[in-house]
């Protein structure tokens, strides 16, 4: 088939009109052979510009369509739009960057110019060598995996479900609820914490298209998003698992506390009426703020930042929950003396602050310390500590409550492997980008939420959980099918050598090993066409559609000449 | 193969009526018993003239065997992945070969081209190989050559890559046939591998006898040799080094491939320089021909040079066999050794020293070639 070209210039308003001579770059490409037609247009991407566009197509018939204007990033998408509309497979399409490449980037107009002119011819030789790729469509099962039962997996199991959407709830604990139900009060409302989660398990709980799982682990999951297969086992009754299809998963399994065994210098588990935070709010809920003698404590020390040093992180929440715990102590003990030592305090939003004001007084002191330490000191518990200038000061409580750092559960690791998602910072589950992707992960249709991803406050964990819910909803629509990526690798068979090399370095789990030929195989459905295994191809058998070597040689043949 | 690790002590062994005939008496004798099924050793071929590797199931045939052979006409482990790459099979396999071959075994067994679980790699004390070229034109006095400067541990008659290695007498398989330091009449054997350990216990041989002899003897040869490496590299480098100097020495290559063929590391099903990738509309060479104002045929050949060395460099062993394969005697394996040092280097690997360890480009340190990235990031 003849090949005609179209190629269009955008001034972009001024932005290009005034760096780059236009017309010169016309003339350049103008006869190359198989360009069909050269012209410039003010602004490509309006309304105006994409009519014209399209008629354009369709008056001249091309068959190719290079476009010289900004980045990619900004409307590659935009102009293949076009191309849809217009007739004309979106790939056989390129768009060349003289915006931010050219005119942005120098005031001499020549030189900007020259390689605007390199850059469109480029594209211009690297479009005849496009083939036309296909979208392709497969079924989906709009249901979804919920790993957690705590107040992330119940939050966004309540968004998910719908008749038409079955929420698989998996929790390894007999009940639901998590680490909530442990609040005696939650701040800085300080109204009971089981207020925020009692309804929501009830709501689980009656809810038809919400199956939970209680005392159960996950055992398996294989596939790829809209297509998971999952198994479950129940650790009560042996041997009893159940298998079943979901379409994404969500990891919402919550967090544990650092042990401050580990750090001995606070006297934990060495001295009597040493307790953690958790520990506490047991006691807290239990109703009563008492000694190992059964005495109320006159006094309290609450150590901030218990293992921050040697996790290497903030977490977040404990500045805040130690407030509230002068808040209980006060409100149980008339006449208690509270001390806090802390590293640096960590009050952020918008009512923190206020919490904090309102906290602190005449009996409840603020220490910015280090070198902290607990010993025996008769029937009490000496503190001996550094100030902020560097001297050395001590005091003496009947009770001390450690706030140790929070740290992923033990089993992420293991759900980390089983969910083909990495671990980051701290352990935590990495998401796919720390401000642009907080809730996905490496692994399409598997996301993350609430502590499972780094420590958080309940808000932050329900709009995590909310977030996640937000991303299967406008993803996997029930009836409706999902298009994978288009522009996926290859493995040729007659190529590959079976070294396997591509296999580890593949982030997506897409490709596998076919033992019978001995040769690497590609899943299209989950390859994100990333390109590792193409690079780490030691012979030319991987290769990725529409990055395809020839294309890109063509195109710094033309570029670099 | 389990974790190396190489024994203090060894086995010394009596080397009666020859080295040769006690290491076949020794591989009989496992044969024998059942310790392995068969042994891939190097073999004179009945024209006489040259050498290749034999799979012997029939132990009778073993007195044949060479196991140090004047030439490597065959790299040991291009005959190691031919029989193991589809699989490792249900026989165990002895494979008696240099400490090169044995490493290059070892690099291919970390891509998939070689199944290491049933084989055991036994390399000797090599002191190096006649170059082929002065071999073929009369072997009756290129074995005497040989074997008169193997016993004296001669290397000037030796191949020049083979002159100024230093990893002659490396142990990175499973045993190793050592005569260097030993005492007349003797020979030792020394265990790398758990695997290595039990193929001895089940011979009934102890490996409780001192190897420091060995490791004294090993360890002044190499040194002398990597003195030696150093300025030979030196010159080598001052001879090729530089574009022009580059283009020049390759400038004889006739793009047959040889180099290609014979390396062991080299194993793609199509060198992408023989694949249609390369071919290009004579629109291309008539373009290339403009901006330079001419272009050589064939072309490519630097190009094919320096594509392989990046392919191969981190795992070349510099075994030399393609440089005994090239027609234009162009200093190949020299040339590729040396950069080899340079890019194995730069991720403190030397290829084919342990199975486990994994290959530089797809192992992710943090801590490493902090001094190529941008200064100004």
């Amino acid at each position: 088939m003849e090949r005609k070209i179209g190629v269009y210039i955008c001034e972009c308003g001024p932005n290009i009109a005034e760096k780059v001579d236009i017309d010169k770059v016309i003339d350049a490409v103008s006869s190359i052979d198989g360009v069909a037609v050269a012209e410039k247009y003010k602004l490509l991407c309006s309304a105006d510009g994409k009519k014209f566009l399209e008629e354009q197509i369709k008056k001249q018939g091309l068959t190719h369509l290079v476009i010289s204007a900004c980045s990619p990033k900004d409307h590659e998408k935009t102009f293949m739009e076009v191309c849809e509309n217009a007739g004309i497979n979106p790939y056989l399409f390129q768009l060349a960057n003289i915006r931010e490449q050219c005119a942005w980037i120098t005031d001499d107009k020549d030189e900007a110019t020259k390689k605007a002119i390199r850059l469109t011819k480029a594209a211009v030789r690297r479009v005849r060598y496009h083939a036309s790729l296909e979208k392709k469509e497969i079924e989906s099962n709009p249901d979804v995996l919920v790993i957690g039962g705590g107040i992330a997996g119940i939050e966004a199991s309540l968004q998910l479900t719908s008749p038409d959407r079955k929420v698989y709830l998996v929790e390894k604990a007999p009940s639901l609820g998590g680490l909530i139900t442990n609040f005696e009060k939650t701040y800085p409302s300080m109204k009971p914490g089981s207020d925020s989660i009692k309804q929501k398990i009830q709501d689980v709980d009656k809810n038809k298209n919400i199956k939970v799982f209680t005392d159960s682990g996950v055992e398996e999951v294989l596939g790829f998003f809209g297509n998971f297969e999952v198994k479950v086992k129940n650790v009560t009754e042996e041997d009893e698992t159940v298998e079943f299809n979901v379409g994404a998963v969500v990891l919402a399994t919550g967090s544990t506390l650092f042990d401050p065994e580990k750090t001995p210098q606070y006297g934990y588990k060495k001295f009597d009426n040493v307790l953690t935070s958790l520990e506490f709010e047991k006691m807290n809920i239990s109703g009563k703020i008492s000694l190992k003698n059964g005495e109320s404590p006159k006094s309290a020390a609450i150590i901030h930042c218990v293992g921050r040093d040697e996790k290497g992180y903030c977490s977040e929440i404990c500045c805040m929950y130690s407030l509230k715990f002068v808040r209980y102590l006060m409100d149980k003990i008339p006449d208690v003396n509270v001390s806090n030592f802390y590293s640096d305090l960590c009050i952020p939003g918008k009512s923190h602050q206020k919490f904090y004001e309102q906290t602190k007084g005449k009996n409840v002191g603020f220490v910015r310390s280090s070198d902290v330490e607990v010993t025996k000191k008769g029937d009490k518990l000496g503190i001996q500590y550094k100030d902020e200038n560097g001297s050395k000061n001590s005091i003496s409580v009947d009770m001390v409550i450690l706030a140790p750092a929070v740290e992923p559960t033990p089993d992420a690791p293991q759900l980390a492997e089983i969910t083909n998602i990495s671990q980051g910072d701290g352990g935590f589950f990495a998401e796919e980008h720390e401000k642009l992707g907080p809730v996905s992960t490496s692994t399409e249709g598997v996301y993350i939420t609430g502590c499972a991803q780094g420590p958080k406050d309940i808000p932050s964990t329900i709009i995590q959980a909310e977030a996640a819910s937000g991303k299967i909803l406008s993803s996997l629509v029930p009836g409706r099918k999902i298009e994978p990526e288009v522009k996926t690798s290859h493995i040729s068979e007659s190529l590959c050598i079976g070294c396997k090399l591509c296999l580890s370095v593949c982030s997506y789990g897409a490709i596998t090993f076919d033992e019978a030929k001995k040769i690497s195989v590609v899943n299209e459905v989950i390859c994100r066409g990333c390109g590792n295994c193409v690079a780490a191809c030691p012979s030319g058998a991987a290769s990725i559609k529409h990055f395809t070597f020839n294309q890109l040689y063509q195109e710094l043949v033309e570029a670099v000449q | 193969m389990s974790e190396t690790s190489l024994n203090s002590k060894g086995a010394v062994i009596s080397a009666k009526p020859n080295t040769k005939e006690a290491i076949i008496g020794i591989l009989e004798k496992a044969m024998d018993k059942g310790v392995f099924d068969a042994v891939l050793i190097p073999m004179r071929v009945p024209a006489g003239d040259s050498f290749v590797y034999v799979l012997i199931k029939d132990k009778s045939l073993l007195k044949d065997a060479v196991p140090l052979s004047p030439v490597m006409s065959v790299q040991g482990a291009h005959a190691v992945s031919s029989v193991t790459r589809l699989g490792k099979g249900n026989m165990k396999i002895a494979a008696v070969m240099r400490s090169c071959e044995t490493r290059a075994a070892i690099e291919l067994s970390k891509l998939s081209q070689i199944n290491l679980e049933n084989m055991i790699l036994i390399s000797i004390d090599c002191p190096g190989v006649l170059s082929m070229s002065d071999f073929i034109g009369d072997p009756k006095k290129g074995m005497k050559l040989f074997d008169d400067a193997a016993e004296k541990w001669d290397d000037k008659p030796m191949r020049p890559v083979c002159q100024i290695c230093d990893k002659a007498s490396m142990v990175a398989g499973d045993l190793h046939i050592g005569t260097l330091g030993a005492k007349k009449d003797t020979f030792f054997i020394i265990s790398n591998s758990q695997k290595g350990n039990d193929v001895m216990d089940e011979l009934d041989i102890a490996l409780k006898d001192s190897i420091d002899s060995w490791q004294a003897k090993v360890k002044t040869l190499s040194e002398e040799k990597q003195k030696k490496r150093k300025n030979a590299l030196k010159d080598l480098k001052s001879e090729i080094g530089g574009l022009d100097n580059l283009l020049d020495t390759f400038s004889q290559c006739i793009n047959c491939h040889n180099c290609m063929s014979v390396c062991p590391i080299c194993y793609c099903r199509l060198c992408y320089f023989d694949s249609d990738k390369v071919k290009h509309p004579s629109e291309d060479y008539l373009q290339r021909a403009e901006s330079k104002g001419s272009i050589r045929f064939l072309p490519d050949t630097t190009l094919f040079q320096m594509g392989r060395m990046m392919h191969m460099s981190l795992s070349c062993v510099s075994c030399g066999a393609c440089e005994d394969a090239c027609p234009m005697s162009i200093p190949v394996a020299q040339i590729f050794s040396m950069i080899a040092d340079e890019t194995q280097g730069s991720f403190d690997y030397v290829s084919g020293r342990d199975p486990n360890e994994s290959l530089p480009l797809i192992a992710y340190k943090e801590e490493e070639l902090h001094e190529v990235e941008d200064s100004n990031d």
